[in-house]
C-alpha cells in the first residue's frame, strides 16, 4: 500500500481490468485508496478513466496507460480515456511547433500511427496559465475553445466562436458547456431531461439554460444522462434521471430495493415519466422523482458551499470549500466510497477523507454515444482525488 | 419437484458443448475491452468458477445495460442487445448452478426474461429455451392458486360504479363482414384505406376458448413482462415498470386495484411461444409485401378502464378481441388537423384530445370531425388501416392481440 502524502490521489470503485495504480485487488474497491504513482516524475496532473483503462499525465508530460490498456508514453500535455479512443494532446517538438491533437486506440499502446491527428493552431498555444504551464484537463475542449473531440463521428466539431466556452463536459447522449461569463448551454438528447430545459426534446445545437440566467456558474459536470453545475457562491444545480438516486432526489428504484429482498434495479428504457407519487414508509405520501427535466437546487449540509463537481455515469461527487468530499447516487462499484455497495439519493460525506482536504478532483467515466450532432462521453465509476 | 441436478443438466444440455461455440460473433461497434471481458467471463463459467463468473457477467450487464440507454432505441446497436443477453444467459444459468432452488429459479427465470425483454437473439434463441426449462422446475407451488373468484372473465361484474357503454347506435358504426375473399377485403378496405371488422376469421382459434385468467396464470404466472401504470400514457403519473403476469394479475386485475395497470403493447408470443399456438396469423397479412416473420404481434391485456389515447401507427393493423369487449373510435389521417396532434417528437402521432371528454373550447374542429366507432367483440378483428387514427376504451376485463404489418 502507497504511503499518503501531501498532494496524493486517491481512487475507489470499479476496477475489474486492474487499473487501479493503488492496491488493485479485486474488481471492486469500496474505500478510497493512494495510488501508487508511476517513478520519480510523479506529480500526476490529470487523470482521466475509462471503464477499463485510466490515463495519467504529469506534470513532466509523461502519459500512463493502465488497466486494460496498459503503456506510457511521452510528450503528452493532455489525455482523454474512452473505451472507443483514447484521445492525447501532444506538445510540438518546441515552442512554435504547435500542439497535435492525436487519437489511438487504446489498445495501440500509442505505437505505430493514430487513427486520426488534427493540429491544433498556435494560437491556442497563448492559452497557457501564468507562468507558462501548459493547461491540463480542458479535454475534450480543445485549446482555443474553438472545437471539441468525441469518440465518434465527426471525431472533432467546431463551436461557435461567440460562445466563449471555457469548459465543455460530455455525457452519453448530451454535452454541458460552460461559457466566460458562467452561463450553461446544453444540447444533444433530452429524453432523461438531462438538458434542463424544461422538455424532453432533443436540441440541435447549444442552447442556453434560461432557468440558471442570472446566477454565474463556476462549473459544470455532466454525468451519463444528469447535468450538475457550481454556483460561483457555492450552490448546486443539478437536472436530468434520477435512476439511481444520482440527483439526491428520492428515487423510487432505492425505495424498493430497501423494502424488498431482491433487488433487480434495471428496467426498460422510461419515455417521459416525470413525478410518481407513491407512499413512504410513514405512510404520507412521497414524490419519487424519475426524471427532473430543469435544474433543481440541491440541499448540502448547511454552511457547505461546493467548489467542484464531477459525475460518473449514474453518480456525482462534490468537494466543499473545505475540502469535503460528499457523493450521492449508483454506489453497486463502491464508486460512492463508502465502503459499501449500496445507491443512495441524498448526498453522503466520504469519511475517508475527513481529515484530510481535497483539492480537485475528477470522476472518469467512458463511453460515448453519437446523435443529433453532439457526441456523447460517459460512465465508468472510478474516482480519483488530489489530497 | 425436480432436483438441482436435473435442471443443471437440462440448461447443460442447451449450451453449446465447447467453449469456442459459447462466443458472439461481435463487430467493431463493441469496444475490445466488452469482448475480452466477455472471453473471461466464458472462461469462468467453464472453468466451474460460478461466483466469479457472476461476477463478470455483472459488469457485462451493467456496462452493455447503459450502451441500451443510450441514444433511442431504434438506434440501439443490435449487439449491444446481443451482449445484453449473452450477459442474461451466463448470469441465469450460473444462479441455479448451485442450487435448485425455488428462489433461484424464479431469479433465474427474471434474467432470462429481462434478456428476452431488452437483449437480441443470440445461439439460436437460446434465452426463450432455457426460460422454458427455468419454467419447468418451478415448484408448482410458486404458481399461486386461482383466485377465489372462479368465473369466466367475461361474467365479471364491474369492479367501478359506472361503466359507461357508449350508445353506439347514435354514431357511424365500422362495416361488418364475414369472411370475405383476399380480393374482395383488398379492393375495398386495404388499398382504400377503409376500417373493417371481419367476423368468422379469429373465432375458432383456440384462444378463444382456451384464455382464461387461469389459464394464462399456468401458462405464464411466472414471467416478467413490462406493464403500464396510468390511466393513459399521456398523464404526467404514467409510467412503465416490470413484474411477473402473476403480479401484474392479482395486483391490477384482481383485489380492487388502486391504479390502472396495462400489460400493452408486448411481444408475449415471442416470450412464451406456448401461447402463440393458441393464435394465428390472419391471411390477409399475405396482400401485404413484408414477411411473415416481419409481422409484429403484440398482446394487449388489461382490466376494465384501460384507455389508449387517439393515436396512429405507422402499419397496418389487425386488431383480434379474445376475452373482453372494446370500444373504439376512428377517425381518418385526412382529419388530423381537427385531432390536434402533439408537436413534440415523442407524441407526434399523439392526439391532444380526450376522445370521450373533449376540450372544445381548446380543441373546437374536434367536435365536426367525422369518424367511425364500434364495440369490438370476443371472436373479431378490427382491421385498422396504417396511420388511421384509433381510440380505445376496454369495457371489460379484456385481452386483445395486435397484428402490426406493412
Amino acid at each position: 500500500m502507497a504511503e499518503e502524502r501531501r498532494g496524493s490521489w486517491f481512487g475507489f470503485g470499479f476496477c475489474g481490468f486492474g487499473q487501479a495504480l493503488g492496491s488493485g485487488r479485486g474488481r471492486q474497491v469500496h474505500s478510497p485508496e493512494p495510488l501508487q504513482t508511476p517513478g520519480e516524475d510523479a506529480d500526476v496532473c490529470r487523470v482521466s478513466a475509462s471503464w477499463s483503462y485510466t490515463a495519467f499525465v504529469t506534470r513532466g508530460g509523461r502519459l500512463e496507460l493502465s488497466g486494460s490498456a496498459g503503456c506510457a508514453a511521452g510528450g503528452c500535455r493532455d489525455a482523454w480515456a474512452s473505451e472507443a479512443l483514447l484521445v492525447v494532446l501532444r506538445a510540438g517538438p518546441g515552442r512554435g511547433a504547435g500542439t497535435e491533437l492525436q487519437a489511438w486506440a487504446p489498445g495501440s499502446a500509442l505505437s505505430g500511427e493514430p487513427l486520426w491527428a488534427h493540429t491544433v493552431g498556435p494560437e491556442a498555444e497563448g492559452e497557457d496559465a501564468p507562468g507558462g504551464e501548459p493547461q491540463a484537463g480542458a479535454l475534450p475542449l480543445l485549446p482555443g475553445a474553438r472545437a471539441y473531440v468525441s469518440p465518434r463521428p465527426p471525431f472533432y466539431s467546431p463551436l461557435a466562436p461567440e460562445l466563449r466556452a471555457r469548459r465543455l463536459e460530455l455525457g452519453a447522449e448530451h454535452a454541458l458547456l460552460l461559457d466566460e461569463a458562467g452561463q450553461v448551454f446544453s444540447w444533444g438528447q433530452g429524453r432523461h431531461g438531462q438538458l434542463g430545459h424544461g422538455t424532453l426534446e432533443a436540441e440541435l445545437e447549444p442552447r442556453p439554460l434560461e432557468a440558471l440566467q442570472g446566477v454565474p456558474m463556476a462549473e459544470v459536470a455532466a454525468g451519463g444522462w444528469h447535468s450538475v453545475c457550481v454556483s460561483e457562491t457555492g450552490d448546486i444545480y443539478i437536472w436530468g434521471w434520477n435512476e439511481s438516486g444520482q440527483l439526491a432526489l428520492p428515487s423510487r428504484s432505492l425505495a424498493e430495493v430497501g423494502k424488498t429482498a431482491a433487488g433487480e434495479a434495471s428496467g426498460p428504457k422510461e419515455d417521459g415519466s416525470d413525478v410518481r407519487t407513491a407512499e413512504g414508509e410513514s405512510g404520507g405520501l412521497a414524490p419519487f422523482i424519475a426524471i427532473q427535466p430543469f435544474p433543481a437546487l440541491l440541499d448540502l449540509p448547511p454552511g457547505t458551499d461546493a467548489v467542484k463537481a464531477s459525475c460518473g455515469s449514474r453518480h456525482t461527487a462534490v468537494v466543499t470549500r473545505t475540502g469535503e468530499l460528499y457523493t450521492w447516487g449508483w454506489g453497486k462499484y463502491g464508486q460512492l466510497g463508502h465502503e459499501d455497495t449500496s445507491s443512495l439519493d441524498r448526498p453522503r460525506r466520504v469519511e475517508y477523507f475527513v481529515d484530510k482536504r481535497l483539492q480537485s478532483f475528477l470522476f472518469s467515466t467512458d463511453q460515448s454515444n453519437q446523435n443529433v450532432n453532439c457526441p456523447g462521453r460517459k460512465k465508468n465509476q472510478y474516482i480519483f482525488l488530489k489530497g | 419437484m425436480a432436483g438441482a441436478g436435473t435442471l443443471r443438466e437440462a440448461l447443460r444440455a442447451l449450451l453449446p458443448p465447447t467453449k469456442e461455440e459459447l462466443t458472439l460473433q461481435l463487430g467493431e461497434t463493441v469496444e475490445r475491452s466488452v469482448v475480452r471481458l466477455l472471453r473471461e467471463a466464458v472462461e469462468l463459467f467453464c472453468g466451474g468458477r460460478g461466483d466469479e463468473c457472476l461476477q463478470a457477467s455483472e459488469a457485462i450487464l451493467d456496462y452493455s445495460w447503459e450502451k441500451l440507454n443510450t441514444g433511442p432505441w431504434r438506434d440501439v446497436h443490435r449487439d449491444w442487445r446481443r451482449v445484453y443477453a449473452f450477459g442474461c444467459l451466463l448470469k441465469a444459468v450460473c444462479l441455479c448452478e448451485e442450487t435448485g432452488d425455488a428462489g433461484a429459479v424464479a431469479a433465474a427465470l427474471r434474467v432470462c426474461d429481462m434478456g428476452l425483454l431488452m437483449g437480441a437473439a443470440i445461439l439460436g434463441d437460446i434465452l426463450t429455451k432455457v426460460a422454458a426449462v427455468l419454467q419447468a422446475h418451478l415448484p408448482s407451488g410458486k404458481r399461486p392458486a386461482p383466485g377465489p373468484a372462479q368465473e369466466q372473465p367475461h361474467e365479471k361484474k364491474a369492479r367501478h360504479d359506472h361503466v359507461r357503454i357508449p350508445d353506439v347506435r347514435s354514431e357511424r358504426t365500422v362495416p361488418r363482414l364475414r369472411c370475405p375473399s383476399l380480393q374482395h377485403f383488398r379492393k375495398h378496405f386495404l388499398v382504400p384505406g377503409r376500417p373493417v371488422i371481419l367476423e368468422g376469421v379469429a373465432d375458432q382459434w383456440p384462444c378463444m376458448k382456451k384464455w382464461s385468467l387461469e389459464y394464462i396464470q399456468d401458462v405464464a404466472g411466472c414471467r416478467t413482462v413490462p406493464v403500464e401504470v396510468g390511466s393513459r400514457y399521456t398523464d404526467e403519473e404514467w409510467s412503465q415498470t416490470l413484474m411477473t403476469v402473476n403480479e401484474f394479475i392479482s395486483k391490477y386485475i384482481r383485489d380492487e386495484p388502486r391504479d390502472v395497470g396495462y400489460l400493452a403493447q408486448h411481444q408475449l408470443f415471442d416470450q412464451i411461444p406456448e401461447l402463440k399456438r393458441d393464435i394465428s396469423i390472419p391471411d390477409y397479412c399475405c396482400l401485404g409485401d413484408g414477411d411473415e416473420e416481419e409481422i409484429t404481434i403484440n398482446a394487449w391485456f388489461g382490466p376494465q378502464g384501460t384507455v389508449s389515447p387517439l393515436h396512429q401507427d405507422p402499419q397496418q393493423n389487425f386488431l383480434a378481441q379474445v376475452t373482453g369487449r372494446k370500444y373504439i373510435r376512428l377517425y381518418s389521417p385526412q382529419e388530423s388537423e381537427a385531432l390536434y396532434p402533439h408537436d413534440t417528437h415523442l407524441l407526434h402521432n399523439t392526439s391532444q384530445v380526450d376522445v370521450e371528454n373533449p376540450d372544445l373550447e381548446k380543441f373546437p374542429k374536434f367536435a365536426e370531425a367525422p369518424f367511425l366507432s364500434c364495440i369490438l367483440c370476443p371472436g373479431e378483428i378490427l382491421f385498422i388501416p396504417v396511420k388511421y387514427w384509433h381510440y380505445v376504451r376496454a369495457l371489460d376485463l379484456s385481452f386483445s392481440v395486435s397484428f402490426w404489418w406493412s
